[in-house]
C-alpha cells in the first residue's frame, strides 16, 4: 500500500488525489494531528508553570481575606480568587510545579526501575523472570490506591515519598512491556553474534538489546507521566499530599469542593487545567506511537 | 456467536460445544445475579422521601444506636429516639426529667430518684430499677467511652422501692441529674459492657431496619411507647460523608435534615427556596491552644509572650471571612453557652503592639509550629493558613502540620512525637455544664501529667485547685461565684493563642416544623412534625 | 489443564499471602494508634494501654503475626474495631455495592466501547474516527474525582434530576457507573478498534466476503468474535481493577463499597478491617484474573491452557 513511489519522470494512474485519500497519508495526518495537537495542549500548561516565577502573579500563599472568592476575570485576578483570596491562577501554575516535577520524577525513577527489571527478566528468564513476573502479578492484585495511602502515611507526606510512591506504583508497566520486547530481541541473530564473540550476558543485555528496547518503552514512560499526574493529584485530593501551604492540584480540587455550588470556579479551572495536560501528553505519546508503528510497518 | 464461527473446529464434537455455550450463559447470568444483589436493600424509586418520611443526613456513620463509644453531638438525636435516659438536658442547660419523674439531691452524697409510672420498652416489659444499676455497671466497664470521662465518679444505685431509688456517690457531684442524661436505659438481662448493635428502648421510636456498615437506619413509631406519640410516621437516618454531597441533597429535597453544618455550606444554603437554616450558639469550644510543655526559657513559657502573639490574630476577619460569620470569638475560656460560664475579657487585634511587645520581651523571630488533625473543625486548615499568613505580618514564622485523621496527632499532642508550638483542637461541652469542660481542661495535676494525660501539658497547681473546690461545692450560689473567679485566673494564664465558639448549625426543609434546635446540637425527634 | 490449575491456584494463594504479610506489616509500622482512634479524645494513658492490650495490640508483633495466621487459617479474621463486628462480615456487608458498581461500570463501558470500536474500526483513519479517538482519549485524561464533582454539579445541583450521594435509589448508580465508564472508554474502544482492523483485513474475511456473507455478519460474527480474548483480558483486568475499589470514585459520591470503607479503616487505624479488605479485594480480583485465563478456550478453542507459547 505504501509501496508506491511516484518518480517525477515515470508515468503512474496514481494522482496526486489518490495519494491524499490514500490510508497512509491518512494515518499520517491523524498522527501529525495529534502530536501538534497534544504537543499544544502541553505547552498551554508545561510552559506557563514552567515560568510561574517569572510571569507577573500576585504569591501563590498571599492571603487578602476581604477578597476571597472573587469570580475570575475580577479585581485584577484571571481565574478569580480562593477561599482565603489566594490568586487561583498563581496558586494553580505553582501546584502544577509540584504535581509535575512529581510526575516526571516518578516516571523517570519507576522507567529506570522497569526497564532493568523486565530487561533482566526477559533476556536471563529462569528464575529471575519467574520473580519479576511473580511480583508484577502480585502488585496487579493489590488494592494499589490503599497501598499508597497507606505507605505515605507510614513515611509521612513529603515529594520524596510521594514521588517513591507513584514510581512503586507505575514499574509493572514498564516492566511487562520491557520483558515482552527484550523476549523478542533476544531470539534475533545479532545477540547470538554478540554472544559468539564472547561478550557477557550483561554486556549483551546492556549494550546491545536495551537500545534496540529504549524507544518503545520511552513512548509508554511518556504516556505514564500523564498517569502520574493523575494519580499525584488524586493522592492530594485524599489528603495524602505534601503539607499546607503548599498548593497542588489534587488539594486545590479538594478544598475548592466545598464551595461547588457557589465558586464554580475552584473546583473546574483545576481540573481543566488537568485534564489539558494530560489529554496534551496523551495524545502526544498517542500520535507518536502512531508514527513508529508505521514508520516500522513501512520498513518490514 | 453464530454457530458458523470461521474458528471453530469443524470437527468439535458437539457437547464441548453445549458446555461452552451453557458455561458462558451461567457466567453472565451470575454477574447480573451479583449486579442485583444490593436491590433489595433499596428503597423506592426516586431519592426524594415520601409525605409521612422524614430523611437526615449525618455527616458521621452512625455504627449502633447505642452510645457507649459512639459519642458525637448528632448522633444523640437518633440515638435518644430509641433509647432513654432518666432525664435529658432540655433548653436553657436545664435538666428535665424523661424516664423518672422525681430527681432530686438527698443530701450531698445521695439522690433519690423515682421511675415514671408505666414506662416500659417497645417490647413491652417494663422499665426497672435494675435495668438503670446494670447500666450504670455497664458503661463504668467499656474501655476508653467518653461518657464516662464525664463523670467525676459514677453512681451506685441502691433500691428503695419497687420504682424508686437512691443515687449514691462518695464526694459530692452536684450537676449528677444533668450528667444521667447520657446513660441509656436498656433492659438489663441484654446489656453488655460493650455498644449494643440491637436490642429493645423506651423511646418514641423504634428500629424497623438497620445497615450498620454504611450507617443507615430506618426508625419506626413505637405503638408502646408510654409517652405521646410522634408526629412523624418514618425517620430515615442516612450517613452522607461528603458535606457538599449533604449541601446538594437537601436543594434538590433528597434530604430533609441536615446537622453540624459547616460554615460555608450554611453559606451556601441561605436563602435558597424551600430551605430554612437554624441556628443557635454552640457549646464546643475551637481553639489554637499553646503548648503548656514548653519550659522556662523558652518564650512561650512566658504568659506576656502568649499575649502579644495573640494580638497578631485577626480574630474579627477570621469570624468574617473564614467562618462567615458562623462562630463567635471566645470572650472566655468556655464557650459562653454552657451553664456556669462568664465572660473574661476579649482577644485584640494589634499587630504592631504585637510586633513591639514581642521585641520588647526579647522573643521576635519567634518561630511557631502549628499542628491539628484534619476535620478537628470546619474550616480548620483554612483558619490554620489564615493564622499563619496573620504571623507573617509580625514577623513570626509560622510552619504547619497537619495530621490526617488516625495519624499520630495524640503522640504528639503528648509531647511524645515532636515539637509543637500551638495546636488546633476542639472540646465539645456535651453537659451543657461549664465545670465539665474546665476540668477537662485545666484540671491537669502534676500526677496526671506523668502520664501525659493532662490538656496540652496545662498545670497551674492553683486553678485546679479552686477548680475541685467548685466542682464539689453543693451550694448553687456559692459554687457559681467560685466557678467565676477561677475562670478569671485561667484568662489570666493565657492559654489560648485564639479561640472561637462555633454556632450549631441545621438547615431544614420548609416542610419540617417545630425542630428545636439545642445549643448542644441536638433535638427532640418527636417533637419534629411534617407538613404536606 | 488439571495441574496447570493447581500452579495457578497455588501461586495465587502465595500471593495473596504474601499481599496480606506486607499489609499486616505496613499498617502496624505507620503512625497511628488504633487505641487513640477508638478512645475518647479524653480517655487517660492507662485507659489506652487496656485498650491496646483489649485488641492484642500490647504484644510483640512477631506474636501479633503469629495470632494473626493463626487465626486466618481457622477463618477468623478479627474483629472490627470501629463496627464492633467480625471485619469479614463488615467487608462483605459492602462487597455487593462494589460488585455493583463494578458491574455497572464494565457493562456501559462494553456497550459503548464495543460499538464504538467497531465504528472507529470501519471508518479507520477518518476525520470523524481521529475525533471519536481524541473524545475518548479526553475522557481518560479527566482526573476521576473531578469528573464526578462535575457531574455532581451538572446532575445534582443545576439540573436537579439525580441523587448526589449513596445508593437509596437506581438513579443513584448513574453518575458513579458514568464516572468510572469514562475513563476506561479509550482503553477498550481502541483496543476493539485495533483487533477489528486486524481482522476486517485477514484473508478468512475476504473470503466470507467474497462467499456473500453479510457486512453486519462480517463485522460481528467474524471481525469481533476472533477479537474476543484480548477484549475479555482487558475488560477482565480492568474489572479486576474495579474490585479492588474505586476508592476515589466511592469518596466523591459516597458510595458505600470497599473503597469508601478503606478510607475510614484508614483514618481509624481499624487493622482487622484493613486486613480483612484486602483479603477479600485481592482474593476477588486474583479469582477473576483466573476466571478470564479460563475463559479463553470457551472463547477461542486454538488455545489450550498451561502449554504457554
Amino acid at each position: 500500500m505504501t509501496g508506491t513511489v511516484v518518480g517525477p519522470e515515470r508515468p503512474s494512474a496514481v494522482t496526486a488525489r489518490d495519494l491524499a485519500r490514500a490510508t497512509a497519508t491518512r494515518q499520517r495526518r491523524g498522527a501529525r494531528f495529534k502530536i501538534w495537537a497534544g504537543a499544544l495542549c502541553t505547552a498551554l500548561v508545561v510552559l506557563p508553570v514552567a515560568l510561574a516565577g517569572l510571569l507577573p502573579l500576585p504569591d501563590a500563599n498571599a492571603q487578602d481575606l476581604s477578597q476571597r472568592r472573587l469570580p475570575p476575570l475580577s479585581g485584577g485576578h484571571l481565574f478569580g480568587t480562593d477561599q482565603l483570596g489566594r490568586d487561583l491562577l498563581s496558586r494553580i501554575l505553582h501546584g502544577g510545579q509540584v504535581s509535575l516535577s512529581v510526575g516526571v520524577l516518578a516516571v523517570l525513577v519507576s522507567g529506570l526501575i522497569g526497564m532493568a527489571a523486565g530487561a533482566a527478566a526477559g533476556f536471563f528468564g529462569g528464575w529471575v523472570d519467574a520473580l519479576v513476573s511473580r511480583f508484577l502479578e502480585a502488585q496487579l492484585a493489590l488494592p494499589l490506591l490503599m497501598m499508597l495511602l497507606l505507605v505515605v502515611a507510614l513515611f509521612g507526606p513529603s515529594i520524596t515519598v510521594i514521588t517513591c510512591v507513584i514510581a512503586v506504583a507505575q514499574w509493572p508497566e514498564v516492566a511487562r512491556l520491557t520483558r515482552s520486547l527484550v523476549l523478542v530481541e533476544r531470539e534475533k541473530p545479532y545477540v547470538a553474534a554478540a554472544r559468539v564473540l564472547g561478550l557477557r550476558g550483561w554486556t549483551v543485555l546492556a549494550r546491545h538489546v536495551v537500545p534496540n528496547v529504549v524507544r518503545p518503552v520511552s513512548l509508554v514512560v511518556l504516556l505514564l507521566i500523564a498517569q502520574a499526574v493523575l494519580l499525584e493529584s488524586a493522592l492530594s485530593f485524599l489528603g495524602a499530599g505534601p503539607q499546607r501551604p503548599f498548593a497542588t492540584w489534587g488539594r486545590i480540587i479538594s478544598d475548592g469542593q466545598a464551595y461547588i455550588t457557589t465558586s464554580w470556579w475552584l473546583v473546574t479551572l483545576p481540573g481543566l487545567v488537568i485534564a489539558l495536560l494530560v489529554v496534551g501528553v496523551n495524545l502526544l505519546g498517542d500520535g507518536l506511537r502512531d508514527r513508529t508503528r508505521r514508520r516500522k510497518g513501512a520498513r518490514a | 456467536m453464530t454457530p458458523t464461527s470461521p474458528s471453530a473446529p469443524p470437527d468439535r464434537p458437539p457437547h464441548e460445544s453445549l458446555t461452552r455455550r451453557t458455561l458462558l450463559r451461567w457466567s453472565a447470568l451470575g454477574g447480573a445475579g451479583l449486579a442485583l444483589g444490593p436491590l433489595s436493600a433499596c428503597a423506592g424509586p426516586t431519592g426524594a422521601p415520601g409525605p409521612g418520611t422524614l430523611t437526615l443526613g449525618l455527616n458521621r456513620s452512625l455504627v449502633s444506636l447505642d452510645n457507649k463509644l459512639n459519642q458525637f453531638d448528632a448522633a444523640v438525636t437518633v440515638q435518644r429516639a430509641v433509647r432513654q435516659a432518666l432525664t435529658r438536658i432540655g433548653p436553657g442547660m436545664k435538666p428535665q426529667l424523661v424516664l423518672a419523674d422525681r430527681f432530686t439531691m438527698s443530701g450531698p452524697t445521695a439522690w433519690s430518684v423515682r421511675l415514671r409510672e408505666g414506662v416500659c420498652y417497645s417490647d413491652g416489659s417494663p422499665v426497672t430499677v435494675e435495668d438503670v444499676a446494670t447500666a450504670l455497671t455497664m458503661y463504668g466497664k467499656v474501655n476508653g467511652s467518653f461518657i464516662l470521662s464525664l463523670f467525676p465518679e459514677l453512681p451506685t444505685v441502691e433500691k428503695t422501692g419497687e420504682r424508686t431509688f437512691t443515687l449514691h456517690t462518695k464526694r459530692p457531684v452536684p450537676g449528677l441529674d444533668g450528667l444521667m442524661a447520657s446513660i441509656h436505659i436498656t433492659p438489663a438481662a441484654a446489656n453488655r459492657p460493650e455498644e449494643l448493635q440491637s436490642g429493645v428502648g423506651s423511646g418514641p421510636y423504634q428500629v424497623a431496619r438497620a445497615n450498620s456498615g454504611a450507617g443507615e437506619y430506618t426508625l419506626a413509631r413505637n405503638p408502646r411507647y408510654w409517652g405521646r406519640a410522634p408526629h412523624v410516621d418514618t425517620v430515615r437516618v442516612r450517613f452522607v460523608p461528603e458535606e457538599s454531597s449533604r449541601v446538594i441533597a437537601l436543594r434538590s429535597g433528597e434530604l430533609d435534615v441536615v446537622d453540624t453544618l459547616t460554615p460555608d455550606s450554611a453559606e451556601q444554603l441561605t436563602g435558597l427556596p424551600g430551605v430554612a437554616l437554624q441556628e443557635t450558639s454552640g457549646t464546643r469550644i475551637c481553639q489554637l491552644f499553646y503548648n503548656f510543655r514548653k519550659k522556662n526559657p523558652h518564650p512561650l513559657a512566658d504568659a506576656r509572650v502568649r499575649r502579644a502573639l495573640s494580638l497578631a490574630v485577626d480574630g474579627g476577619s477570621l469570624i468574617r471571612d473564614v467562618l462567615t460569620g458562623s462562630a463567635e470569638e471566645a470572650r472566655g475560656v468556655v464557650p459562653l453557652a454552657l451553664e456556669g460560664a462568664v465572660r473574661t475579657g476579649e482577644f485584640a487585634y494589634d499587630p504592631g503592639r504585637a510586633r513591639a511587645r514581642l521585641k520588647a520581651l526579647g522573643a521576635d523571630g519567634l518561630r511557631i509550629r502549628i499542628i491539628w488533625e484534619t476535620g478537628e473543625f470546619a474550616a480548620d486548615s483554612s483558619v490554620m493558613e489564615a493564622v499563619a499568613d496573620m504571623f507573617r505580618d509580625i514577623g513570626v514564622r509560622a510552619t504547619l502540620l497537619e495530621f490526617e485523621p488516625g495519624g499520630d496527632i495524640l503522640k504528639w499532642r503528648q509531647g511524645r512525637g515532636g515539637d509543637w508550638d500551638v495546636i488546633g483542637n476542639g472540646f465539645p461541652g456535651p453537659t451543657g455544664q461549664a465545670l465539665t469542660s474546665l476540668q477537662g481542661m485545666y484540671g491537669g495535676t502534676p500526677e496526671k501529667e506523668r502520664t501525659r494525660d493532662t490538656y496540652m501539658g496545662y498545670v497551674v497547681p492553683d486553678v485546679q485547685r479552686k477548680l475541685a473546690d467548685a466542682a464539689t461545692e453543693t451550694d448553687d450560689a456559692t459554687r457559681e461565684r467560685k466557678l467565676a473567679a477561677v475562670q478569671h485566673d485561667i484568662w489570666d494564664t493565657w492559654p489560648m493563642l485564639w479561640a472561637f465558639a462555633p454556632k450549631t448549625l441545621l438547615a431544614r426543609r420548609d416542610r419540617v416544623h417545630d425542630l428545636g434546635l439545642l445549643k448542644l446540637n441536638s433535638y427532640d425527634l418527636s417533637a419534629v412534625r411534617l407538613e404536606g | 489443564m488439571p495441574t496447570y490449575l493447581l500452579r495457578r491456584v497455588g501461586q495465587s494463594l502465595l500471593a495473596i499471602f504474601l499481599t496480606l504479610t506486607t499489609v499486616f506489616l505496613l499498617v502496624r509500622l505507620a503512625p497511628g494508634d488504633p487505641a487513640a482512634a477508638y478512645a475518647a479524645p479524653t480517655a487517660s494513658s492507662a485507659e489506652l494501654d487496656r485498650i491496646r492490650a483489649q485488641f492484642g495490640l500490647d504484644e510483640p508483633l512477631i506474636n501479633q503475626y503469629g495470632i494473626f495466621l493463626r487465626d486466618l487459617f481457622t477463618g477468623n479474621l478479627g474483629t472490627s474495631y470501629s463496627f464492633h463486628a467480625p471485619a469479614f462480615d463488615v467487608v462483605m456487608d459492602r462487597m455487593p455495592y462494589t460488585i455493583t458498581l463494578a458491574v455497572a461500570a464494565i457493562t456501559v463501558t462494553t456497550v459503548v466501547a464495543v460499538p464504538l470500536g467497531v465504528w472507529m474500526a470501519r471508518r479507520a483513519d477518518t476525520k470523524r474516527e481521529l475525533g471519536a479517538n481524541v473524545l475518548t482519549i479526553t475522557g481518560q485524561s479527566m482526573p476521576d474525582f473531578w469528573t464526578g464533582v462535575m457531574l455532581l454539579t451538572l446532575f445534582a445541583v443545576l439540573l436537579p434530576v439525580l441523587p448526589a450521594s449513596g445508593f437509596t435509589t437506581w438513579s443513584g448508580l448513574v453518575l458513579p457507573t458514568v464516572t468510572v465508564a469514562v475513563l476506561q472508554l479509550a482503553l477498550v474502544s481502541r483496543l476493539v478498534r485495533r483487533e477489528m482492523v486486524t481482522a476486517l483485513a485477514a484473508p478468512y474475511t475476504t473470503i466470507a466476503r467474497s462467499r456473500g456473507v453479510s457486512e453486519r455478519a462480517l463485522t460481528w460474527s467474524y471481525g469481533l468474535r476472533n477479537s474476543a480474548v484480548p477484549l475479555v483480558t482487558a475488560l477482565g483486568t480492568r474489572f479486576a481493577a474495579l474490585l479492588n475499589g474505586v476508592v476515589v470514585v466511592e469518596v466523591v459520591f459516597g458510595w458505600p463499597g470497599v473503597g469508601s470503607l478503606v478510607v475510614r479503616a484508614l483514618a481509624t487505624r481499624d487493622y482487622p478491617l484493613i486486613q480483612a479488605t484486602v483479603l477479600v479485594t485481592a482474593t476477588l480480583a486474583i479469582l477473576v484474573q483466573l476466571l478470564v485465563d479460563l475463559a479463553y478456550p470457551l472463547l477461542d478453542p486454538r488455545v489450550r491452557l498451561g502449554k504457554a507459547a
